[in-house]
């Protein structure tokens, strides 16, 4: 489903990718260890478009990520690729209903549909009750679990997640990581996972480390 | 940068903002620009009113020099014969008197034609002024070095100034035409007369002959306007100069005004007081909207460095200090801003000066200026103000960059900006109660000058307040309509930007609205002005041909058409009836005013006042038959009863060569011709009072069937001397008048609406800034950079409707205040209240369409930012 082959980046005299050679199959849920500046994030920015990469080649579903335009890139996001992010990033001016539309209304979907996706979603990630509420009468955990929502509203085939529970406790992280399980398998969503905590490997099938832009380990 | 300013402010400033200036220094040049422009308005439009001021007829006023009274009559002319009692009045204080006939000739035979301000004086006794001033050489006009032998007594050879003979390229022996009461005459060129830096500048057009001779070129044998008097220096000056004027008070008060030059100056520069208040209030405006700009984009730049000023916090630099390296900012913005400005306020001040001494000079008195001068008192003050309101402008970014918290998380979009006052209702409201108030308050009414509506000016100020303050109310209706039925994403994410609105949000529409609601104002006041102008001209115009003597224009024209001319004039076929005018300035209560003496045509057509409050009596001769024992009856203009407090039934006692004459207010009528108002009585008794049969004014209504083109043609063959148009001419040229005044106002919109347009520009790239986060979810969201242009387009798009809706608003109260508050009481004018729909559909749409274009490039540039990938690195450092 995602296939990445000698991808290299480098920022200025800094390399940050080095010939990274990666893939992924549907529905597989990955995770991504390293310390600080062993290149993750240039590696999730350079699978979702936000980053081009020097050389190398990015492959999801067939199609290569690398040489899409700017609009295609656009497009890649708002149907195949999703982000959860460690902060969240909600819409604040949007309440949870809006935040977890918004990407079906981008996507052009139907009203009907649109309602019909969005009823499914709130009762997937338990927030029924909080529907009407605005970002910031949410706690931590709620605000992922809208995240993950939005993220799945469009049926992504890959989901990029950045340190997800990263800013959430340990008991509140615990009921997210078991949220991202479930609804991986109910819906067949690849997953990366970008994390330096343990807990987040127990929900994957695999984990690979990088150091220094390359990836060392693959287990 | 002093002492007082601590090394980390000074490494705040020298490491972030100034790397910062060098850096990208369009912003904080476009700042100074900016800046410097409002400075420079402000301190060219005082100079201006300083030197019109300054240039109050000074050298036509002190012919002998530098006289110490000046006495002239109260109404018209007085007799040389007088001269004598004047000397005994006197006594034995030693003093020299001047003798001047002061009168005016017109250039060319339109009515538009400049004026020659014509002075006559004793060329026997202008040497021994000489003797007379330990200060000056004497008189002005011994400035040709040339004795006045062969000139006395000559009506043909007459001084000049040197610009005019600069201008016409003529000199000594030259010939020059002018027109006086109606004939063409050539007088030759006995001299010119040259400028002295120590001396009042000579007004351009102006002649100077000998009394006698002045007198019998314009017809005035025996008379004279005023005498300048003359005190010999000495230690007795003071004593004599007040025994002198005691003297001549015991003596003629009650004929003559007696006064000293610089009384003479206040009481005529008063009357243009409100006029100058005016211009200083709308100079001052480009200042404050100079001061919005740079709130505005400093505040964008705070935003910009929020990351830098967080990092700063975290390093232990207090919020104190955060905010002083800022004000330092704002301070230097001001002071180059303020630098250039100056600059560029000394040279626009060269134009404007000539722009508003030519308003005065038609408005209110004659004015020599033709240049402002260096005043380092006013350049002190523009430079001092201009600078204050850059540091007010930045106080509001440095106390946002200062509440930064240590470390602040770029993520958590700390939203804010913006005044907090703008974000409760109450002091909205409360200005609101507070204008209404103000509204209804009495003009003020200076000494000795006209009234300012003081009332009406704070309460317009309160008005824009307040209801700048209440526009953030509309942005629930606003969310809601852009939001419509909600399938669309851009208008959906713009509309919720108005469920949570910023303080930044509430500042930007507030801008709008003030532009929209001044902008709007204005063009309800000239709308009203000129459907006023117009029904007035219509029902007051019933005549077929209007006849007045060249230059009828100017205030200080008195040129006339003597009766030999009228009386022929009106003699001849296809004439049903006659009016006829003559105005006359007189001085009432220390302030200038005309009376006007009128006989109106009595065969069935006649002239129409515009009654404000009407006379019971308003046939055609109702102002001939006297109303009891010495009372004659009057009508007045509503800008004299303005002026003097009067209604309908009050009696007054107006001055005359005849003595005092008793009148009765039988009615109260609107002008809307002049400001300084208008006592109207029968021409039966000014002929007489005044000893005077000539007019100034002359209305004819022809016979039924008779060519009034041709009839018009005919006369302007046999009386090439005056000015005659048909009433179609008569009433195109007033309105032609009219809007070449009102031009700049247009202008003016034009000016707001890019400015307002210009702010909010700066506000979207603040407030898109601010959520540089949210701009790259909306790109992880799949948001092409087109949709988040369109995004901030339609969020510009609900800023510009709060603002038009709001200002909307605004313009039909401050319309309603410049009406029925501000015109009325400063210029005694009664206007009926205009709305130019078509004209404010239009600017609506302009600043609908500029605005949400403007809006859709700043979200288009800033979607382009890749600020998203700096922001994603700050999560988490790593890479």
């Amino acid at each position: 489903m995602l296939t990445i082959s000698k991808l290299s980046k480098s920022y200025g005299e800094t390399t940050v990718l080095r010939e990274v050679d990666f893939f992924m199959k549907a529905g597989e849920r990955v995770a991504l260890m390293g310390p600080s500046g062993s290149g993750k994030s240039t590696l999730l920015n350079c699978i979702s478009g936000i980053d081009r990469p020097d050389s190398g080649r990015i492959e999801l579903e067939g199609k290569s990520i690398v040489e899409m335009e700017e609009r295609e890139l656009c497009e890649l996001r708002r149907d195949s690729i999703s982000t959860i992010f460690q902060f969240f990033h909600l819409l604040p001016t949007l309440s949870v209903r809006e935040n977890i539309e918004f990407p079906l209304q981008l996507l052009g979907v139907p009203e009907k549909e649109r309602h019909e996706r969005l009823a499914d979603l709130v009762g997937e990630v338990q927030l029924k009750h909080r529907a009407d509420a605005m970002p910031d009468e949410l706690s931590g955990g709620e605000r992922q679990r809208v995240a993950i929502a939005r993220a799945l509203a469009t049926r992504p085939a890959l989901i990029l997640a950045d340190e997800p529970t990263g800013n959430l406790d340990s008991t509140t992280g615990e009921s997210v990581l078991e949220l991202l399980e479930s609804v991986s398998e109910r819906y067949q969503t690849a997953m990366l996972l970008v994390t330096h905590s343990p807990d987040v490997t127990g929900i994957c099938q695999r984990t690979v480390h990088m150091r220094d832009g390359e990836i060392v380990e693959n287990e | 940068m002093n002492s007082a300013i601590s090394e980390p402010v000074r490494l705040i400033w020298s490491r972030i903002i100034w790397r910062q200036w060098r850096r990208a220094p369009k912003v904080p040049s476009v700042l100074v620009v900016i800046l410097a422009l409002g400075v420079a308005v402000y301190l060219s439009v005082r100079l201006a009113n300083r030197a019109a001021v300054t240039g109050f007829s000074l050298f036509t006023e002190s012919i002998s020099g530098d006289s110490d009274l000046l006495l002239r009559p109260k109404a018209g002319t007085f007799r040389e014969a007088d001269l004598p009692q004047l000397r005994d009045a006197m006594g034995a204080v030693p003093a020299s008197m001047f003798p001047i006939l002061d009168t005016t000739a017109a250039e060319g035979p339109g009515s538009e034609s400049p004026i020659f301000r014509i002075i006559g004086t004793d060329f026997v006794a202008l040497p021994n002024a000489a003797y007379l001033s330990e200060s000056d050489a004497g008189s002005p006009v011994e400035t040709t070095q040339k004795g006045f032998a062969g000139l006395l007594g000559r009506s043909d050879l007459v001084y000049i100034s040197e610009s005019y003979a600069a201008e016409k390229q003529i000199g000594e022996g030259d010939s020059i035409r002018i027109y006086i009461e109606g004939a063409a005459l050539q007088l030759s060129v006995a001299g010119v007369l040259k400028n002295d830096p120590l001396r009042p500048q000579i007004p351009h057009r102006l002649l100077v002959l000998d009394l006698p001779g002045a007198q019998k070129l314009t017809g005035n044998e025996g008379l004279i306007s005023r005498v300048e008097i003359r005190i010999p220096p000495g230690p007795d000056y003071q004593k004599n100069l007040d025994l002198a004027m005691a003297r001549l008070n015991d003596w003629g008060s009650e004929r003559f005004v007696i006064e000293t030059p610089g009384q003479r100056k206040d009481s005529a520069t008063q009357m243009s007081a409100a006029f100058r208040l005016n211009l200083t209030i709308l100079s001052t405006l480009a200042l404050i909207v100079g001061a919005y700009l740079i709130l505005q984009a400093m505040e964008a730049s705070v935003i910009q460095r929020r990351s830098e000023i967080a990092i700063l916090r975290c390093l232990g630099v207090t919020p104190r200090q955060i905010q002083k390296a800022w004000l330092v900012e704002s301070a230097i913005l001001g002071l180059l801003g303020s630098l250039l400005g100056v600059i560029l306020g000394l040279g626009l001040a060269q134009g404007m000066v000539r722009a508003i001494a030519s308003t005065v000079n038609t408005l209110y008195y004659e004015t020599t200026t033709s240049s402002a001068s260096f005043h380092l008192g006013e350049i002190g003050v523009a430079f001092v103000f201009g600078t204050l309101v850059s540091l007010l402008a930045g106080w509001l970014p440095a106390r946002e960059a200062a509440s930064t918290p240590p470390a602040h998380a770029a993520n958590s979009g700390a939203r804010g900006g913006g005044l907090k006052l703008l974000q409760k209702p109450l002091p909205g409201i409360l200005l609101m109660v507070i204008a209404t108030g103000f509204a209804f308050l009495p003009p003020w009414i200076p000494e000795g000058g006209g009234p300012v509506a003081l009332g009406g000016y704070h309460s317009a100020f309160c008005f824009l307040l307040g209801l700048s303050i209440l526009a953030g109310s509309l942005f629930r209706v606003v969310a809601k309509f852009l939001k419509g039925r909600g399938n669309d994403p851009q208008r959906n994410y713009a509309a919720s930007q108005f469920r949570l609105p910023e303080g930044r949000h509430r500042l930007a529409a507030a801008g709008l609205l003030a532009a929209f609601g001044m902008s709007a104002a204005m063009g309800i006041l000239v709308a009203s002005f000129e459907t006023t102008l117009n029904a007035w001209i219509r029902q007051m115009l019933k005549a077929d041909i209007y006849i007045a003597a060249p230059g009828a224009q100017s205030s200080i024209s008195e040129n006339k058409i003597p009766e030999s001319v009228w009386k022929t004039l009106v003699d001849r076929p296809g004439i049903e009836g006659v009016d006829r005018l003559r105005r006359y300035q007189i001085s009432l209560a220390g302030k200038d005013t005309y009376l006007a003496g009128a006989d109106y045509n009595q065969s069935g057509r006649t002239l129409q006042l515009i009654w404000v409050d009407p006379p019971v009596n308003r046939s055609a001769d109702a102002l001939e038959a006297m109303v009891g024992n010495d009372l004659h009856p009057a009508w007045i203009s509503e800008g004299f009863a303005r002026q003097y407090q009067k209604r309908r039934g009050d009696r007054f006692k107006l001055p005359t060569p005849e003595g005092a004459k008793k009148v009765e207010v039988s009615g109260i009528y609107a002008d809307y011709g002049s400001e300084r108002g208008t006592v109207l009585v029968s021409r039966k008794y000014t002929s007489v009072w005044f000893d005077d049969s000539s007019l100034n004014n002359i209305a004819i209504y022809l016979e039924s069937g008779v060519d009034e083109e041709a009839w018009l043609a005919n006369l302007q063959k046999s009386f090439p001397g005056v000015v005659a148009r048909t009433n179609r001419h008569l009433r195109d040229d007033a309105l032609r008048l009219f809007r070449q005044t009102f031009s700049v106002t247009y202008a003016l919109e034009g000016i707001a609406v890019v400015i307002a347009v210009a702010g909010l520009g700066l506000a979207m790239v603040g407030l898109l800034l601010e959520r540089m986060v949210e701009l790259g979810t909306l790109k992880e969201l799949g948001m092409t950079r087109r949709q988040i242009a369109k995004a901030a387009m339609w969020e510009g798009l609900g800023l510009s409707i709060t603002g038009i809706v709001g200002g909307l608003i605004l313009s039909l109260i401050l319309g309603w205040i410049l009406v029925y508050v501000v015109n009325r009481q400063s210029f005694g004018w009664t206007l009926n209240y205009e709305i130019p729909w078509v004209s404010i559909a239009a600017l609506s749409a302009a600043m609908l369409a500029t605005g949400g274009f403007v809006a859709w490039l700043v979200g288009y540039r800033i979607a382009n930012l890749r600020s998203d990938l700096v922001d994603r690195s700050t999560f988490e450092a790593d890479r």
